[in-house]
């Protein structure tokens, strides 16, 4: 190999290296990406959209030496303020409750089960369209496997604060649903 | 109430320090109530995840159904409108070849309808021109040909000795003779 070919041959190892990461990372964060995006009341096309955006930007971030620790925390945020940007379509259906369909249960449940198990998400259904905007989200946050530190970083909220909120929303929710 | 009763749902997401969670875990070993509240806790975490994921499901299915009437429907607009416009095509009409042959062709009866004179309908109220239009599209080339020889029109010796000819008639589609033509 000659010397001038090293110049050149280093940011393409460092470019390819990058893309294996980000694919890694994708492969391992688009599922909760997309389920907190359309739990936040994006569409489904749009939270796709997003979370595509995130990964390039994440692309980019690498690709000119940005930080590297906490990627899961920061293509959350990254999302999150997208998530944000839209406003018309978020803030619309930010408020919409959560109420998707309940065709969770098995095909072996009994009637009965189904009625209960029904009744029982439509009261949590309801307890969570009772909650604020920033419980819903700490709650949305935790259930994508993020740590309270790194809710913190997403929301710009303070550590103690997230701890704070998500214990409240809970007992909120415990306290609705009677569970 | 008692002193933990915070730190639950942070114990359960195993956010506390070392030391706050060795004093939860003494306490709820003693304590059946916050025993009972952190299965409680794990419960509505467990079922808001569950609520999580219907919510997705219900969505990405509703994009996938939003799109299958719009193309079926499609689909069967495209059916529908090969079956009942089937392709048109304006076929030429078809030139016969004058015939050669020393035979008479008959003459095809022509419409009654066709051989009434047009008569020219005065409106008070502009209509649109439909008729002129109808017979703006007949063909103008001559529908039947046909060749009779001399032999065939006039009687055996009423022809001089030596001439022959054969009469072409052309006969336009709507029963009048464009052309005749003797030839040898």
């Amino acid at each position: 190999m000659s010397d001038e070919s090293v110049p050149l041959a280093l940011p393409l190892l460092r470019l390819a290296a990058g893309s294996s990461e980000v694919t890694t990372l994708y492969r391992e964060l688009r599922k909760p990406l997309l389920r907190y995006l359309v739990c936040l009341g994006l569409s489904s096309d749009e939270a796709q959209d997003v979370v595509q955006d995130a990964f390039v930007s994440l692309q980019r971030h690498l690709a000119s030496d940005g930080k590297q620790e906490n990627i899961r925390g920061w293509l959350f945020r990254v999302a999150h303020n997208q998530a944000r940007n839209r406003q018309t379509s978020y803030h619309r259906r930010f408020i919409e409750p959560l109420d998707g369909e309940m065709d969770f249960l098995t095909d072996d449940a009994t009637p009965e089960q189904r009625v209960l198990e029904k009744e029982k998400f439509r009261r949590l259904a309801a307890a969570i369209r009772l909650l604020t905007e920033s419980e819903r989200e700490c709650l949305l946050l935790r259930a994508g496997g993020l740590r309270y530190r790194e809710i913190g970083e997403v929301l710009g909220m303070a550590v103690s604060t997230v701890g704070d909120t998500v214990e409240r929303a809970i007992k909120k929710l415990a306290e609705k649903c009677n569970v | 109430m008692c002193d933990v009763q915070g730190k639950l749902v942070a114990w359960l997401d195993h956010e506390l320090s070392s030391d706050e969670a060795a004093t939860v875990d003494r306490h709820i070993k003693e304590c059946r109530e916050c025993r009972d509240r952190l299965a409680t806790y794990k419960q509505v975490s467990e079922n808001f995840d569950v609520h999580c994921d219907a919510v997705v499901a219900g969505k990405m299915r509703h994009r996938v159904s939003r799109w299958v009437p719009v193309l079926a429907s499609v689909v069967v607009a495209a059916v529908v409108m090969f079956l009942v416009f089937p392709q048109r095509r304006i076929e030429p009409p078809p030139v016969l070849a004058p015939t050669l042959a020393a035979t008479s062709v008959p003459v095809p009866a022509p419409h009654a309808a066709e051989m009434a004179p047009r008569k020219t309908i005065r409106r008070r109220h502009a209509v649109p021109l439909v008729e002129e239009q109808v017979v703006k599209w007949q063909p103008t080339e001559t529908a039947v040909q046909i060749a009779i020889p001399a032999e065939a029109m006039f009687p055996p010796g009423a022809m001089p000795e030596g001439v022959n000819f054969i009469a072409e008639l052309s006969i336009a589609p709507d029963g009048s003779v464009q052309q005749v033509r003797l030839r040898q």
